[in-house]
């Protein structure tokens, strides 16, 4: 008899878990049911800010289709939200009223937007009523919303410095909006950068055209626009920011209600163990955005470390795919077989890469110290653990800035911007945990001219002209003084230039050089 | 016969059109006395002749070739080793009565698929049909297969799974000349078939050339001073790198979208595989910076409205473990700018070996019978079975492919006899520690060959067989052009043709059906093998060829041949081509551990594939005389290697110790070897025979490997081939 999975929740991360189990469900081991709040399939969340700026479309958003899930014999109910979990008689009570029995059950309910605590907006994070004129940007409704102030050229006042809200200011600024990004701190991305790539990174956005206002707070909005929609974003220092729209991007929250009350143990997100199961209940399990992995025994190293949900997809998409093949053995093969799998891997810290078209920024880790800063260097480096060590480069006259924080030569953070090569290399090795070269200034040179191996200077009578048959400077010269005159000449003689012919104006320099030579 | 012909080049897929001319100053002149047996000098003149392909031009392998004909280290009788290791001749008639016992004793013991073929995808159209059919009907084995494995199973898996067809280029290079934008997916054609670049000038004067390699090899360095662009992903992630190409044309509009609705299918599922594939992630995982992804598809796109736009993949991208999947991908972004079977824009793969084309149409893989057809198709066999004349059950099933078959070497229920022609699997096939000890757990080997090649060095029998001057037939070239080989020389006169061996031996094995030593002949029976399949020939015969007709294939009788294919329709049953989702797999991530660094294996201009040919060619030796690492400065001073150092690169499979170059042209996370060295400087040593579920291709170009300074130079520094001497073991290989 076939196990019957129902998955609560159809983003990202629950449209990559059916995937993977497709082939489980068209063989028949496993039942599949979907149930999504929104009346779309899946689509790509992470992109939602390009739909809003007009740079995709909502159709190549999809990420599932549910007549094609249908077809391969997936259940999909769409439009539909869980109301509740009965635990003990294992059912989902649906907000139509019907009830779905379980076998196993995957909470992948993702995260909603954090509202901030403002006059003039309802601070009740379940039931959010958000006035005209004021977009969280979470699903396609809200990107509609943007969309048309983008399209008008209106005044988009962003809330929050966190790389939503640049991504979301940038890109409207560059599609035509008047952008302003309103943040706390002297510079965005606060916690995840320092100060310097900070200022570069700021000064960036400005000549791209976004407004930036840093160290504000903000206490309120001001609802005097038509039909008593956003007009101005108001500061604690008695200033406002006239806007036409107010895209809050205040950071995200995981969806937890459902689980918590069914009574399983939740902290910022549903706890799970490594094998992503729910405490207590074995045959529940969740994943993504409301997953926190985080074990219940106290001894284990990871977990000691270990922060909240990520609020990045590439995580829940490994959790996701790892999660298929455990249900699938678990079908399959029983409760032991699947228990000794490999624990889902544990995460690095995530690697954040600006989506940006005029800005090039990636970061990862802690970048918080500084090079001269010995506090923060000796800080962990005790039982023979090596130091911290920082190399940094800064140009901000270019908009360049690179860090690179090491322990023992391997990355523990690092930012770049404006240096888009050495941004891929340096991520790359980030994630690899591969030893840095110990002459750090080989990584800034990757965007530079000096990468071009210089070709032996003209001059040198060595240098090879021809290279399909492999004939010098020297041969052909030699040639010319024997008396070749004209390319087909010093190729009939030489076999230089007859292969892809590209040297023919080197060969006729010679030449002319030579006949120059003779008549001065 | 020896005034001379027009002919084609005997080594890669581009067949430079050459004329053979007898040399003017050989005749009588004798050679100066010296301690060593010298090399005489070419008896033909090699001239470059005018083709739509070359354009009159020919690269340093191309002008030398004919060094190799009367090169003293050539075989020139049939060659047995003794119980001390050394091959003594003998005569022909003792050859072919030791290999039907040989293949006797071990069917009897064994069964019939206990004797294999190994071919070649350098190979005459004949030779390698006759081959085709010489196994399942002589030897009655199933296990046939060839190295074109190595080379062309990806893209051709991709091609047909795509286009429902293989023909590498399914137009005339030619039609590159007017492109804007072409973009080359790993490949170096400035070494590996350097006339061909001729056809990249109009793209490269557009500043349209872009190239794909983890290097800046030669091709990749045209891009500079605004040829175009190079992306420089890290190895193992070019499909991940084309998704991220593909994400950018749905998401920025960049779709065909009339092309899409009405010539292919499955679009909609690609769209959604696309999706978690965006520039920045993509940059994450290759390296390649987001405003490069997202440039190289707008060019193309741009390209593909005005001028043409082209995109070529080659072995760098195919040769991997999830190949067919990267070569489908970059099929699917070519689909979704709507370049294939358009007017002046296409898809095409690069085939390398010089009939990789046509070596892998008529039977000489596992799965095929001649005309392209599947063997386990009941219509294929029935037609075959009736050109042959024999019962359909005579025609064995699918055999292994490559890899698998030499994998079985002397195992329980694997090959325990094999003959192997034109290839020398010591050199060219992944982990070769493994191979060679299957080659030594053989029963009996036999090697064709024209030299004392690597594998022929392990071989019970080695057979003299003629040079492309010394014989008739046919080649496909790059575009499935149909080529004549022309006979310029007599052969020394203990060499023999493939075709007369092949003959000899079905007659001792009173074989059923017919087994002609004539070229023409065997052509003959080609064209009627191959009618009505996909690789259809049966509309082309020698007299046309020799009269200078292009002839493409598909080619039926009464038709005027097909240059481009796909103008009308993609060759599924209902015209449409078929795009497939892929993503990147499980296996094909591979994880840096420790200081391990990723091997790339490619080529030199001045050698070809194992260099079985071009090691002997002592002007090609003084350029090339041994491999070299290449290796980024950053990566060398870790490891205290300094340029011109000894170097071994090691992983569990083997060790290659060679000197390493230093160039910031590669990667700082990966090193370059050329594969084209036997012994301690075999690159395939090291890589991997884990292979492509769907093509059966192995993983050459990413294997992790540990580099150190070598232990002792002194170990190590007599080791180079002194040029132009005899040396006891070297190679030979036509594939």
């Amino acid at each position: 008899m076939s196990e019957r999975i129902v998955v609560v929740g159809f983003g990202p991360v629950a449209a990559r878990l059916v995937d993977e189990l497709l082939p489980a469900v068209r063989t028949g081991l496993v039942q599949l049911l979907v149930v999504g709040q929104e009346s779309e399939a899946a689509y790509n969340r992470v992109m939602v800010a390009e739909l809003a700026v007009g740079r995709t479309t909502a159709e190549a958003l999809a990420m599932a289709d549910a007549s094609d899930l249908e077809a391969d014999g997936v259940q999909v109910r769409l439009g539909v939200k869980v109301k509740r979990i009965d635990r003990a008689r294992q059912h989902v009570v649906l907000s139509d009223g019907t009830t779905e029995h379980y076998d196993r059950l995957v909470f992948a309910t993702g995260s909603r937007p954090v509202i901030p605590n403002l006059t003039g907006l309802n601070p009740d994070p379940s039931r959010p009523v958000l006035p005209d004129g004021v977009t969280a940007l979470r699903d396609l409704k809200d990107a509609a919303v943007l969309r048309a102030a983008v399209a008008g050229g209106k005044r988009v006042v962003v809330l929050g410095g966190g790389v939503l809200g640049l991504e979301t200011a940038l890109a409207a600024s560059e599609e035509g909006a008047k952008a302003t990004v309103v943040h706390n701190g002297p510079f965005p991305l606060g916690r995840s950068i320092d100060r310097g790539s900070g200022s570069v990174l700021t000064n960036s956005l400005r000549a791209s055209g976004v407004r930036m206002a840093g160290n504000a707070r903000s206490t309120g909005v001001e609802t005097a626009g038509p039909g008593g929609s956003f007009s101005a974003l108001l500061l604690d220092d008695g200033s406002a920011i006239d806007g036409d729209l107010l895209v809050l991007s205040c950071g995200v929250r995981p969806r937890i209600e459902l689980a918590e009350g069914c009574g399983l143990p939740v902290a910022s997100g549903i706890l799970v163990d490594h094998h992503l199961r729910t405490y207590h209940e074995p045959h529940m399990f969740a994943i993504g955005d409301c997953a926190e992995v985080h074990c219940a025994d106290p001894s284990c190293k990871e977990c000691r470390t270990a922060s909240g949900p990520s609020g990045l997809v590439g995580p829940g998409w490994r959790q996701a795919k790892w999660l298929a093949e455990y249900l699938v053995v678990l079908a399959r093969d029983g409760q032991t077989a699947a228990d000794s799998l490999e624990p889902v891997p544990t995460e690095k810290p995530g690697v954040v890469v600006l989506k940006a078209r005029g800005i090039n920024l990636a970061m990862a880790g802690d970048n918080q110290a500084d090079p001269w800063d010995e506090e923060a260097l000796e800080a962990g480096a005790t039982a023979g653990r090596a130091r911290r060590q920082i190399s940094q480069w800064a140009d901000p006259e270019h908009g360049r800035y690179v860090k690179m924080t090491t322990r023992g030569g391997v990355l523990e953070g690092l930012v770049a911007v404006g240096m888009p090569r050495t941004a891929a290399e340096l991520v790359l090795l980030f994630e690899r945990s591969s030893e840095l070269p110990a002459d750090r200034s080989l990584l800034l040179r990757l965007d530079g001219p000096d990468q071009l191996d210089t070709n032996a200077s003209s001059n040198d009578p060595q240098r090879t002209v021809c290279r399909c048959a492999g004939v010098s400077a020297a041969s052909i010269e030699g040639s010319v003084m024997e008396g070749c005159s004209t390319v087909g000449e010093v190729s009939k003689a030489t076999r230089a230039g007859t292969g892809c012919g590209g040297c023919h104006e080197d060969i006729k320099g010679i030449i002319e050089k030579h006949f120059q030579g003779a008549a001065a | 016969m020896p005034n001379g012909a027009d002919t084609h080049c005997p080594y890669c897929a581009l067949q430079c059109a050459m004329t053979l001319t007898p040399a003017t100053s050989v005749a009588g002149a004798a050679p100066a006395p010296t301690a060593e047996p010298a090399t005489p000098a070419a008896p033909l003149e090699v001239s470059g002749r005018d083709f739509p392909t070359n354009r009159g031009g020919l690269c340093r392998k191309g002008w030398t070739s004919a060094s190799l004909l009367r090169h003293n280290g050539r075989v020139t009788e049939p060659m047995l080793k003794g119980s001390d290791g050394v091959h003594q001749p003998i005569s022909w008639d003792q050859a072919l009565m030791l290999i039907t016992a040989a293949v006797k004793d071990t069917q009897q013991q064994y069964g019939n698929d206990a004797v294999g073929v190994f071919g070649g995808g350098g190979l005459t159209n004949e030779k390698a049909y006759l081959l085709g059919k010489f196994a399942r009907l002589a030897l009655r084995t199933s296990r046939i297969d060839y190295n074109g494995r190595f080379c062309m199973s990806s893209a051709a898996a991709a091609g047909n799974r795509a286009f429902g067809v293989d023909r590498g280029l399914p137009f005339p290079v030619t039609d590159l000349d007017s492109a804007s934008v072409i973009l080359m997916l790993g490949s170096n054609v400035a070494e590996t078939m350097p006339p061909f670049v001729q056809h990249l000038q109009g793209a490269r004067d557009a500043g349209g050339l872009i190239v794909v390699d983890p290097r800046r090899s030669a091709t990749a360095a045209f891009t500079s001073d605004g040829g175009g662009l190079h992306l420089q992903p890290t190895p193992g992630t070019d499909l991940a790198l084309l998704l991220g190409i593909s994400h950018v044309v749905v998401h920025e509009g960049l779709v065909d979208a009339g092309y899409v609705a009405e010539r292919t299918s499955g679009y909609a599922a690609v769209v959604r595989s696309l999706n978690a594939f965006w520039p920045e992630r993509v940059q994450s995982i290759t390296g390649v910076p987001a405003n490069l992804i997202r440039e190289t598809a707008r060019r193309l796109a741009q390209g593909a409205r005005a001028g043409g736009s082209y995109i070529l993949s080659g072995r760098g991208v195919e040769q991997h473990v999830d190949g067919t999947d990267t070569a489908t991908a970059a099929i699917n972004l070519s689909l979704l700018l709507g370049l294939p079977g358009s007017a002046r824009s296409g898809y095409g793969t690069l085939t390398g070996q010089g009939n990789g084309q046509g070596g892998r149409e008529h039977g000489q893989k596992a799965d095929q019978l001649p005309g392209y057809r599947k063997i386990t198709d009941p219509a294929a066999r029935a037609h075959v079975a009736n050109v042959w004349g024999v019962d359909e059950s005579l025609i064995p099933g699918p055999g292994l492919p490559a890899v698998e078959l030499l994998r079985s070497l002397g195992q329980p229920d694997g090959v325990r006899c094999l003959f192997v022609h034109g290839a020398n699997v010591v050199v060219s096939a992944p982990d070769t520690n493994a191979v060679t000890q299957g080659l030594r757990s053989l029963d009996f080997l036999v090697v064709c060959d024209f030299f004392m090649s690597e594998t022929a060095a392990e071989a019970d029998l080695v057979l003299p067989v003629t040079q492309w001057a010394e014989e008739e037939g046919t080649l496909t070239n790059l575009e499935g052009r149909v080529i004549r080989r022309r006979r310029a020389l007599t052969p020394p006169p203990g060499v023999r043709s493939e075709l007369w061996l092949m003959a000899r031996l079905a007659e001792m094995f009173e074989a059923p059906s017919t087994f002609s030593d004539d070229p023409e002949t065997v052509f003959e029976e080609l064209r009627l093998a191959s009618a009505g399949g996909l690789a259809d020939y049966s509309g082309i015969d020698y007299a046309m060829l020799d009269r200078g007709e292009a002839a493409y294939w598909p080619y039926p009788v009464g038709s005027t041949g097909t240059p481009r294919l796909f103008a009308d329709g993609f060759a599924h049953a209902d015209g449409r081509a078929v795009m497939v989702p892929v993503t990147p797999s499980k296996r094909a991530v591979r994880s840096f551990a420790d200081d391990s660094l990723a091997l790339a294996t490619g080529r030199l201009l001045e050698h070809y594939q194992s260099g079985a040919q071009t090691r002997r060619v002592s002007e090609l030796l003084a350029a090339q005389p041994q491999a070299r690492l290449l290796i980024h400065p950053g990566t060398a001073a870790a490891r205290g290697i300094s340029d011109g150092d000894y170097a071994t690169v090691s992983n569990e499979r083997g060790e290659v110790v060679c000197r390493a170059e230093l160039s910031t042209a590669i990667r700082p996370d990966t090193v370059f070897l050329p594969f084209h060295f036997p012994g301690q400087e075999n690159a395939n040593r090291l890589t991997e025979s884990a292979t492509d579920p769907i093509s059966g291709m192995p993983e050459f170009k990413t294997s992790m490997v540990w580099v150190r300074r070598a232990v002792s130079t002194q170990e190590h520094a007599s080791y180079t081939i002194p040029a132009g001497t005899r040396l006891p073991v070297h190679v030979k290989e036509a594939s």
